[in-house]
């Protein structure tokens, strides 16, 4: 049974689309036919992110007007087997498409691929109702911080007003350091206020920025720890039920204080 | 861990933040063209008209017609098999 999965927030700029493209790689590395829709139309990012922007002939509107097969639009990512990517358009805007028609996409879509991921704008306009309109479920993503999760919750209400079923959640940014510091709200603290289940924490961690710059997703990165964050969640969305939480404060072993004594900051600091 | 070594040694993989700015002009000037794909082939067929007015060029299929990123510039490059030259008359 094929799946859509909407990435959604609420708030602009809290992971939404550094998720979707993290765990569009991560399933497909774990042998799911996966698509990864960019539903930002007007402001395409995924692409980048993924580092496909070259490859980019036609785009999800081209499709859904009829000027170009789906097949045409869809490119294929060569280094993570049965990823692909459908890129928005970039000078378009959210009301070239309507949410029949994403719903109608998406159901295409499903015919060929095991889980559509659809990476939702900033907002709850036009551009949300589409991206909704076609899934099955929910991600939201949010970060550690007041007006992320006030925006999370509005967001709760709206997908369970679309009739999707219960929601989970990502905590994107996480500062381990600043929670043992008590200048964060932990896990607990936002599970409490959101009530929705749990998918993952992600640490907040610069390698985002040098895969970002790359164009190389970081689960890519085997020895990451974002990279293995982002693993670890897709593996419960692939419906493993048994995996275990990240511990973040592991990275005290002999080698990286060896190097932390030499000045080298290890590649994959884990807390800041 | 190479990368760790590469760094201490001054060597390795160029600075992820080239690949940002190289990526980045590349997407900006693509941004910018803004061609669609129709508008696209249309230059093709227009430009392959003018070409073939001189040399005579194998159709559609062989040519190609791209944006390219080369060091510290954007290029529009085609590349159009020519079977031969046409006669001068024709050209004039
Ligand atoms: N775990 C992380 N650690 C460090 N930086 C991060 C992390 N997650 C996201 N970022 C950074 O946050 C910024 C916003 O990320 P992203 O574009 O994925 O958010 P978004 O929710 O898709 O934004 P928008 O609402 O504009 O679509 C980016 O600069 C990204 O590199
Ligand atoms: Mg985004």
């Amino acid at each position: 049974m094929s799946e859509c999965i909407v990435v959604t927030s609420g708030k602009g700029g809290v992971g939404k689309t550094t998720t979707s493209a993290n765990l569009g790689v991560a399933l497909a590395l774990l042998g799911k036919k996966v698509v990864v829709v960019d539903a930002d139309i007007g402001l395409r990012n995924l692409d980048v992110i993924l580092g496909l922007e070259n490859r980019i002939v036609y785009d999800l509107v081209h499709v859904v007007e009829g000027e170009c097969r789906l097949k045409q639009a869809l490119i294929r990512d060569k280094r993570a087997d049965g990823l692909f990517l459908l890129p928005a358009a970039q000078t378009r805007d959210k009301n070239a498409v309507t949410p029949d028609q994403m719903r109608e996409l998406v159901g295409r879509l499903k015919e060929n691929h095991d889980i559509i991921l659809v990476d939702c704008p900033a907002g709850i306009e036009q551009g949300f109702k589409n991206a909704v309109a076609g899934a099955d479920r929910a991600v939201i993503v949010t970060t550690p911080e007041v007006s992320a999760i006030r925006d999370a919750d509005r967001i709760i209400g709206m997908v369970e007003a679309a009739e999707l079923p219960e929601p989970r959640l990502i905590i994107n940014r996480f500062r381990p350091k600043m929670v043992e510091a008590g200048d964060m709200m932990n896990k607990e603290d936002i599970l409490e206020i959101l009530a929705i289940p749990l998918l993952g924490v992600v640490p907040d961690h610069e390698d985002i920025i040098v895969s970002a710059n790359r164009g190389i997703p970081v689960v890519f990165d085997e020895n990451s720890i974002v990279g293995e964050a982002f693993r670890r969640v897709a593996r419960r969305i692939a419906g493993e039920t048994d995996v275990p939480e990240l511990e973040f404060d592991q990275d005290n072993g002999m080698w990286s204080t060896l190097m932390r004594w030499m000045g080298l900051g290890p590649a994959r600091e884990v807390a800041r | 861990m190479k990368e760790i070594i590469n760094r201490f040694l001054g060597r390795g993989a160029q600075a992820s933040k080239e690949d940002a700015k190289q990526r980045l002009k590349f997407l900006l000037i693509h941004d910018q063209v803004d061609l669609t794909p129709g508008q696209l082939d249309q230059m093709k067929t227009e430009i392959l008209e003018v070409i073939a007015r001189y040399v005579e060029v194998e159709a559609d299929e062989n040519s190609e017609f791209k944006l390219e990123k080369g060091e510290d510039h954007v290029a529009l490059v085609s590349s159009i098999p020519v079977r031969r030259v046409v006669q001068r008359a024709k050209a004039s």
